[in-house]
């Protein structure tokens, strides 16, 4: 259809029935629009105002430019609390995609081939996932408690007294444990989504390479996971965002101030304290002081994520 | 054509009802104008009633709001209200509690939007004083009877530094060590008189495999608040002593808080062998197991023990000062209530605050909730044995003292270090034996020095 036709068609008439076809979409998009704008993109960018101003309370109003942001990078508290926080979220973030996302490949990859049993394993992996993370977090810290928890009990009971430690309340400790605690609730989501994408591995590849003498490990690098990558480029970019927002786990099994000696302190458990809390016991929040931190961590997650784009774009056009 | 009229009008009025929402967004800023109007209306149109009958002010029905951070207490307040109500029959108060750790940031933000309960519980010292700054409790400078029924020093944590009141103080909390009195009995161990014979006792009860203390830091907040915290006093000489620190006279890496820091080394070996890990909870389970014989805690805590601790008999004693010191127990004024300022009932507000000097209000508080003292005067004697045994530490002691850090060093500009979450820190990491009690002091006094004007001397580089 030429460009002429469809110009002479538009003039014919506001309320032609193709036109209507054309732009009608937006009326459909508008209401999710609105919901957006209103509930995301305005508190968001009000965030982002508020990170320029300082004052005690709800709302504070003395306009200070970017002294917040230089602050939190030039004063040796905030920069110590701040850069301890992202060093935290990353090895935070490292320990879940070392673990969950390895081993949800590999349970999705146990779980493909048809067994009896399947769909057993599948819902215990997942059951997890549907818990509370606060339940969660509660029930670990029973389990890890120094004195009547039962890996401390069963470490002691079959002699290895030495190894029987205060998992949450040692500096090092304490954060790897709390990671895997998360690692373990919320492995069951990579699995879901990788076993989605080994459904849609044609079989008869998996056939070809079978009948050409191919190996499950090869078969596996050189065909599975490369169809894969856009799976795992996915569920890469959901654990960061999750991750680098992460603050329930922590709080449940932790505190706000990311005991032992904010050693899991992440960036979501430091600004709630910053800016919503207050220090305890005196507990006044500095709002602006905490904008300031959830505006730092919007632009490290804007930075992910722009990254991601533009490495999934190069792969796609690799392809 | 009509149908197509219509989706357009309907899109429309949808996008201008989403609009006004988002519009009303700002305006919510100044939602609190609003009620404040209605809640003017009917005073104004009252407002000649009153002219016309001026003898009966009080006649209207009130029902007053009272903000708390203590939720566990629900009960006791019900019987105070309506004790309240029984003598006040047109003023009905509803006790309206927060979560304790939300309980100042919801309060603050109640205030600023003008929802803010009529009558609430104000913090001592810093929190309270800055909320009366910013206008939000009404001065009680008028009030009548209030600077007769308390001494000075009960009403100084809520007034200013030229002693005008804003708020009624209502309880002190005192602290000390809850002890196992049958596994005391069995180790032959009396109560000790000097630390010393303290930590000899705790030796043997480790001997004899029972846990001596169950405090541990994994709430972080309890090893600063019931242990270290109830032993400076003795250390350093209780008010006359902590002023010497206020006053820049003393350093806060003095000799004296070097050997409270030495207490808290001493007690390492005595705390259970997961302590990083053993919350506060976890403490008090330990002990009401039986399995260690003496926990520090708050006398806010005694309905715990008598609710989990049902299979032995307790007691509790002060933590005694170290040999050739004098005992000092640090006694911390609480809670008071104050008024909202821009609340419509203030009138009705005050008469209940004049109601929480009379001896009724303070045997109902003191006997309905165990382990909080009425700070009254007059207070009358208590119906809990154990309440009244925290209450004999202070007749027993040289002096009574507050927490060490409540008064002016909870304040620093922004970007430092305060001193009870410098404390806090230092105090674990003795306990844990990564700092000396001499490094502890020292981090102590340069974290504290560093912004506190009084102790610019001390700063040492």
């Amino acid at each position: 259809m030429s460009q002429a036709n469809d110009s002479q068609k538009r003039k014919a008439g506001v309320f032609d029935v193709k036109d209507r076809r054309q732009t009608t979409w937006i009326f459909f998009l508008l209401p999710a629009l609105l919901v957006y704008l209103i509930f995301m993109a305005i508190p968001l960018f009000d965030s982002l105002r508020l990170s320029l101003y300082t004052g005690k309370g709800y709302t504070p109003t003395t306009f200070v430019g970017f002294q917040n942001y230089i602050d939190l990078f030039t004063n040796p508290l905030w920069r110590e609390r701040f850069f301890g926080a992202v060093k935290n979220t990353t090895i935070f973030f490292m320990i879940h995609m070392l673990v969950q996302n390895t081993l949800g490949l590999l349970f999705a990859n146990l779980l493909s081939p048809n067994f009896k049993g399947r769909e057993l394993f599948r819902t215990i992996i997942f059951t997890p996932a549907t818990l509370s993370v606060l339940v969660v977090g509660f029930l670990w810290t029973l389990i890890l408690n120094p004195n009547w928890g039962a890996i401390n009990k069963i470490l002691i009971s079959v002699g290895l007294k030495q190894f029987a430690l205060p998992w949450l309340g040692r500096e090092g400790l304490a954060l790897p444990i709390i990671s895997l605690t998360s690692a373990w609730q919320w492995v069951g989501m990579p699995t879901v989504m990788f076993l989605a994408g080994l459904m849609n591995v044609p079989e008869e590849l998996l056939e070809a390479a079978r009948i050409d003498g191919a190996s499950e490990w090869e078969i596996f690098w050189k065909i599975k996971f490369p169809l894969l990558k856009p799976v795992v480029g996915i569920v890469s970019i959901l654990t960061f965002v999750d991750n680098f927002n992460a603050f329930d786990v922590v709080y449940a099994m932790a505190g706000a101030k990311g005991e032992p000696g904010y050693s899991t302190d992440l960036l979501a458990t430091l600004f709630y304290r910053t800016g919503i809390a207050g220090e305890h016991p005196v507990g006044i929040p500095n709002m602006g002081m905490g904008a300031a931190i959830a505006g730092v961590t919007f632009f490290i997650l804007m930075a992910g994520v722009l990254l991601w784009l533009y490495l999934s774009r190069r792969g796609a056009e690799d392809v | 054509m009509q149908k197509k009229l219509f989706v357009l009008l309907s899109v429309l009025v949808l996008a201008s009802m989403l609009l006004a929402a988002c519009g009303s967004a700002p305006v919510a800023t100044e939602a609190p104008a609003a009620p404040a109007a209605t809640e003017a209306a009917p005073a104004a149109t009252e407002a000649p009633a009153a002219t016309a009958v001026p003898a009966q002010p009080d006649d209207k029905e009130v029902t007053l709001t009272l903000g708390s951070w203590r939720v566990d207490d629900v009960a006791a307040w019900e019987k105070i209200a309506a004790a309240f109500h029984a003598e006040y029959p047109n003023i009905t108060l509803k006790f309206d509690p927060t979560n304790p750790p939300d309980y100042n940031a919801a309060l603050r933000t109640q205030l600023e939007t003008g929802t803010g309960p009529d009558l609430f519980f104000v913090r001592s010292f810093t929190v309270g004083r800055e909320l009366f700054g910013a206008g939000y409790i009404a001065s009680l400078k008028d009030l009548p009877g209030l600077t007769d029924a308390f001494s000075a020093s009960a009403y100084a944590p809520w007034a200013t530094d030229s002693g005008e009141p804003y708020a009624v103080p209502i309880s002190a909390v005192s602290h000390g060590i809850y002890y196992n009195k049958e596994l005391f009995a069995a180790n032959g161990i009396e109560i000790p008189k000097t630390w010393e014979e303290l930590m000899a006792a705790s030796k043997k009860l480790l001997d004899a495999g029972v846990i001596p203390f169950a405090n541990g830091t994994k709430d972080a907040w309890d090893i600063n608040e019931v242990v270290m915290m109830q032993l400076i006093p003795s250390d350093i000489g209780g008010y006359e002593g902590r002023m010497a620190y206020l006053n820049g006279d003393r350093c806060f890496n003095s000799d004296e808080m070097v050997a409270a820091f030495q207490q808290i080394a001493d007690l390492r070996p005595y705390v259970p062998s997961g302590f990083e890990a053993t919350s506060y909870y976890d403490g008090q389970q330990l002990f009401a197991q039986g399995l260690a014989a003496m926990m520090f805690d708050g006398s806010w805590s005694i309905n715990d023990f008598k609710r989990d601790s049902t299979d032995f008999e307790w007691g509790v004693f002060y933590p005694p000062a170290l040999a050739g010191k004098d005992l000092y127990v640090t006694f911390h004024p609480d809670a008071a209530i104050g008024a909202n300022a821009a609340s419509a009932n203030l009138d009705a507000a005050k008469t209940f605050l004049a109601w929480l000097e009379t001896n009724e209000f303070s045997e109902l508080l003191g006997n309905n909730i165990p382990g909080f003292f009425p700070m009254a005067k007059s207070a009358p004697a208590l119906t809990d044995p154990i309440a009244n045994d925290f209450m004999s530490f202070n007749n027993q002691a040289k002096g009574v003292d507050i927490r060490f850090v409540w008064e002016k060093l909870m304040e620093p500009p922004a970007g430092s270090v305060d001193a009870y979450t410098s404390l806090n820190n230092n105090v674990i990491a003795v306990l844990k034996g990564v700092e000396t009690p001499k490094e502890a002091a020292d981090a102590f006094n340069a974290d504290v020095a560093a912004w506190y004007a009084p102790s610019a001397g001390c700063i040492t580089k």
